[in-house]
């Protein structure tokens, strides 16, 4: 289908170039090649030409060297019989009508000086603002550069009536873009529109009216031309330096209203050379080069109810939500609130009644950014003391989200809920509790200002993973019913692609080097099979925070060539560590106590170190105050572990590390474990357990000890034997 | 018998960073040893000493700062002056104390109108530094930006919370950056490179990774340089190897030591003495520790400091 558009676009730049070309030889005969030309106020000349090719045009002479380049480059029109590929000629032929544009609009300037305002806002008697000069460009590009607007939409034509003209303009407006206007569509257009409704136009109100021709939008690639120059350091004939900034950095896209002319046409494919993308609200066909962008080119047919929607798809804007529009306070401060029983107003699940939470990805076109539905009741419907089942479902879509995220999503929906005032959230999934306060209830609030919080704070905390937000709240029993039914089939399949994620299935681990802070040389390597030791962060939680903050503290690391399965010792690995701490860690087993152990920071959950006379290791976590076999507490131990130094022997773990797989595979694995604090062993119990059928010793779990059979290793060691506990006919650990 | 001095064998440099505009131009960085290591390597441009000046009549002052500058400290134009034309300052840090929000709370362009009058009759290298508040900073930083266009002002301090907006608008208008961040050395970098993708050139970035005085935490700051200076001169950390400026003067005099007065603790000693020892000490340990811009107040402290760095460029190996 491309041909279509591709040898209209060259049509139009064939019309286009002519017009220059008469334009340029009579401006030339009246005023000879010495006249100076140029758009008002600026340092770089006609911009596009000067980014694109090198070549300050200040004189009409400039301009017809730069015409006859124009002619020599313009490719033929394209032949009906012959079917080629059109796509590169098209966008030549693209950039070419706007170098002849620029022509046509310098020479314009030169003829009637006062065509066009040379202001930021519209006259009483003129509303065509022409070209921004550079204080404009300066002053607004800052915007773009430091995300204050998000990008522009560039408007060419006219809607059908006013009143949408007016509807699109406010809807681009309350997204903070900026609206670049320019050319007509049927005698009308979209400045022209806004006008007569009694908006107000000009670059304060971020609705720039440019001109009435098309070739005015040739001053909106001016300004992005500029924006690379003057904010990229790109310099001027970088023609590709420029052309990437832009489709990397700069969010524009075209909105066509109206029959697509060839000129139109012409102008566009000039436009998508910078990763401009265009929506028509006409039937034109689409287009998609995975050379240029990841989106698509070119998208017809959109009505105009959906087509500031469509268009902030395809370019994928970011769209920041600043206010979180709730009745209550909001922050980390009411986190710990209780609602006690005499505060409560309302509560639902926690074993009163049924409920769950759930957040899922779903496909763009699914998902309507910020709608909000409740399906049954809400508080304004409830009275003092009632219950509801409850069912929470968050669906997101985004360019960067994937389905391994949804669950690290999902788990801030607990601190979400609990920094509002007045509302209390206790565990997750199909095991959540929310209590609602009085006091929240006096003042108005209701279930669907959970929904607006998450939309809000979706975006806000994930703002580089997902695009789009909406929440449904479920208070009618069949519907959360219905509701738990899929819930119970998503954490099933999350709960198996965890499982099954090993060190061997993945090739990225991350790395997390927060605590750097106070443990200079420490760098944690997190695997699928060995979360961080501080058990805050597994690798998808490391994952997604690189998403999020892609030059943070979690760096994705190839591991690249395997030097010790047994071990866990990785070529790249070694190569990241001995970086991050400065040199001064060479090597690191992921597996091993005994032999180039992992450093720790000080925030492990776990000390694990070896018990000789057991010929086994032993696991103490924080929490346990008293005295281990090792003749040390806690406390001693984390002395010996932390501050970044590899002390073999003694290894900061996480509690969930312990049932991994991979746990110790060095040394011989849980075999090894000869005693826990009894506390650990129970809170483990449940993943350990399996660990053990695994291992061939089903009965491994009750041969390890614990503070009620002793806390030295001679009062250990007869229960071990008793047991016959594997440790003590492993090879020796020294 | 002669003794080999064991020489250590650097990798990088830290780049040389242009200040102010044309006909006061002052250059710093460029070292390719640790500091004051000239048997190792060499330090081109000597540490520089900026003084302050207040954009309002300082309040909570000890008596020993106010002293020198009692007849011009109701005007920030006369006081640049005065520090210049009488203390011979090489560099001006106009600090925007009255922005506070917790403060007097002045707008933004009623504080840009006072940094242009400075930048207009002070022709030494200007530093702009705002009061910290994120938000305010980037209001108040940007208005100085565009007003004092092209005149490659020192634009402090750019935090995570505001580097978009400042960064962006410092570039527009063609000024240097201070990346400043809370004594850690991965917060540091990580700032450095998101300024870099904002696209603030390398010569135009230099680094502040904020004090702690002698007493309350000097020696978090100075590990924080040292292990900055050894990441870029030993371990080529190209996005470390940008000069260092500290904003010290600020908490010397605000610390109890230095406030309170010989009646109220006379074992202390000397009130002025004392203040102006304990700003040229911790000046002096920064030095060592790197610095290459120092933010100073009192007239004495900056003449001792100079002394010290005069006699350490001028030592001869041996």
């Amino acid at each position: 289908m491309s041909k279509i558009i591709c040898s209209a676009a060259i049509r139009g730049a064939h019309k286009i170039v002519g017009m220059a070309e008469v334009k340029c030889n009579d401006a030339l005969e009246k005023w000879g090649p010495n006249q100076n030309i140029g758009f008002p106020n600026t340092t770089y000349y006609l911009p596009v030409i000067y980014a694109m090719l090198g070549i300050p045009v200040e004189m009409l002479g400039n301009a017809r060297e730069v015409l006859n380049k124009c002619k020599a480059l313009l490719p033929p029109l394209v032949d009906d019989e012959l079917w080629l590929p059109y796509m590169d000629p098209a966008l030549e032929a693209g950039m070419i009508t706007l170098f002849a544009e620029e022509i046509l609009e310098a020479i314009k300037y030169l003829e009637k000086p006062d065509y066009y305002t040379k202001t930021e806002d519209t006259l009483i008697d003129n509303i065509w603002l022409g070209a921004a000069d550079d204080i404009i460009m300066r002053k607004r590009g800052v915007e773009f550069v430091d995300g204050s607007a998000p990008g522009f939409a560039i408007i060419l034509g006219a809607a059908p009536t006013t009143g949408i003209a007016v509807k699109i303009a406010t809807e681009l407006q309350e997204k903070n873009l900026y609206v670049l206007m320019c050319a007509g569509h049927d005698g009308k257009t979209m400045s022209e529109q806004l006008v007569e409704a009694g908006v107000q136009i000009g670059w304060p109100t971020r609705l720039v009216s440019f001109g009435p021709g098309y070739t005015a939008a040739v001053f909106a690639v001016g300004f992005v031309t500029r924006a690379a120059m003057s904010f990229g350091g790109i310099k001027p004939g970088d023609f590709n330096g420029n052309l990437s900034f832009s489709r990397g950095g700069v969010f524009a896209f075209i909105i066509a209203l109206g029959a697509v002319t060839d000129e139109w046409v012409a102008n566009a494919a000039g436009a998508i050379n910078w990763g401009v993308p265009v929506i028509a609200d006409t039937p034109v066909p689409g287009l998609v080069s995975a050379g240029i962008c990841n989106y698509e080119l070119v998208v017809g047919n959109i009505p105009h109810d959906q087509i500031v929607q469509k268009a902030i798809d395809v370019r994928g804007l970011k769209i920041k939500v600043s206010k979180i529009d709730i009745p209550m306070s909001y922050g980390p401060a009411f986190e710990g609130e209780r609602i006690r029983k005499e505060d409560l107003f309302f509560e639902c699940g926690g074993g009163r009644t049924l409920a769950v939470e759930l957040t899922v990805s779903k496909d763009m076109s699914e998902v309507e950014d910020g709608k909000i539905e409740i399906i049954g009741k809400d508080l304004d419907q409830v009275k003092e003391g009632d219950k509801l089942p409850f069912g929470l479902l968050i669906e997101v879509a985004g360019r960067q989200m994937q389905p391994d995220f949804e669950p690290i999503l999902e788990r801030q929906i607990h601190h979400l809920i609990n920094y509002i005032q007045g509302v209390m959230h206790i565990g997750q999934r199909n095991i959540m509790w929310l209590r609602i306060g009085k006091k929240a209830a006096e003042k108005g609030f209701l279930l669907k200002h959970i929904g607006r919080m998450i939309h809000a704070k979706y975006h806000q905390e994930f703002e580089n993973i997902i695009d789009k937000v909406q929440v449904k709240i479920y208070t009618d029993e069949a519907k959360v019913k219905e509701l738990i039914k899929l819930a119970t089939t998503v954490y099933k399949q999350r709960d198996e692609r965890i499982e099954g994620m090993t060190d061997e299935t993945e090739e990225i681990y991350y790395s997390c080097t927060l605590c750097q802070s106070f443990a200079p040389s420490h760098v944690c390597i997190v695997t699928p099979e060995r979360t961080g030791m501080c058990g805050a962060y597994n690798w998808l939680d490391c994952k997604v925070s690189n998403e999020i903050n892609p030059t943070g503290p979690n760096q994705p690391i190839d591991r690249g060539e395997c030097l010790d399965p047994v071990k866990g010792q990785w070529k790249e690995i070694n190569g990241f560590v001995s970086k991050a701490s400065r040199q001064k860690i060479e090597t690191v087993n992921a597996y091993s106590l005994m032999e180039f152990p992992m450093t720790a920071c000080g925030c492990f959950e776990c000390v694990t170190t070896i018990l000789p006379m057991c010929n086994g290791v032993m696991v103490v976590n924080r929490d346990f105050m008293g005295m281990t076999p090792s003749g040390m507490k806690f406390t001693t131990l984390a002395g010996l572990v932390g501050g970044g130094n590899q002390t073999p022997g003694f290894l900061g773990i996480s509690k969930h590390y312990i049932s991994s797989r991979k746990f110790l595979k060095a040394e011989g694995g849980l075999k090894r474990v000869v005693w826990l604090p009894k506390m650990l062993k129970e809170e483990i119990a449940e993943r350990v357990k399996p660990v053990c059928e695994d291992i061939g010793i089903p009965g491994f779990f009750d041969m390890i000890a614990d503070e009620t059979v002793g806390i030295t290793e001679e009062e250990i060691l007869p229960f071990l034997q008793e047991k016959g506990h594997p440790a003590l006919t492993m090879d020796p650990l020294l | 018998m002669t003794i080999e001095i064991p020489k250590l064998a650097y990798t990088g440099k830290i780049k040389e960073i242009l200040l102010g505009q044309e006909g006061n131009n002052i250059t710093v960085g460029g070292e390719s040893c640790y500091p004051f290591h000239l048997f190792e390597g060499t330090m081109p441009h000597p540490p520089k000493i900026a003084m302050e000046v207040y954009d309002s009549v300082p309040e909570d002052w000890p008596e020993a700062a106010i002293e020198p500058f009692a007849d011009v400290i109701h005007d920030p134009v006369a006081w640049a002056g005065k520090c210049i034309d009488v203390y011979g300052a090489e560099m001006i840090a106009l600090q925007m104390a009255s922005t506070d929000p917790n403060a007097e709370n002045i707008p933004a362009d009623k504080a840009a109108a006072i940094a242009k009058k400075v930048s207009d009759e002070t022709d030494v290298p200007l530093i702009v530094w705002g009061c910290g508040d994120v938000d305010k900073d980037a209001e108040v930083l940007r208005s100085v930006c565009e007003i004092c266009d092209g005149r490659n002002l020192i634009i402090g301090p750019v935090a995570e919370g505001n580097y978009r907006a400042i960064g962006a608008t410092a570039i527009a208008y063609n000024h240097t950056v201070v990346a400043s961040t809370p004594i850690d050395i991965n917060l540091a970098k990580q700032l450095n490179i998101l300024l870099g993708n904002l696209n603030v050139s390398d010569d135009k970035l230099i680094i502040d990774p904020s004090i702690g005085v002698i007493g309350y935490g000097l020696e978090y700051t100075y590990s924080v340089m040292e292990r900055i200076r050894m990441a870029a001169l030993t371990q080529e950390d190209e996005r470390l190897q940008f000069p260092i400026i500290l904003d010290l003067a600020k908490d010397v005099w605000k610390t109890k030591e230095v406030k309170l007065s010989e009646e109220e603790a006379p074992l202390l000693g000397n009130q002025k003495k004392r203040g102006i020892l304990f700003e040229a000490l911790t000046a002096q340990c920064l030095l060592m520790a790197g610095a290459d811009v120092l933010i100073m107040r009192h007239p004495e402290a900056i003449a001792l400091v100079k002394e010290s760095i005069e006699e350490l460029m001028n030592r001869r190996e041996g």
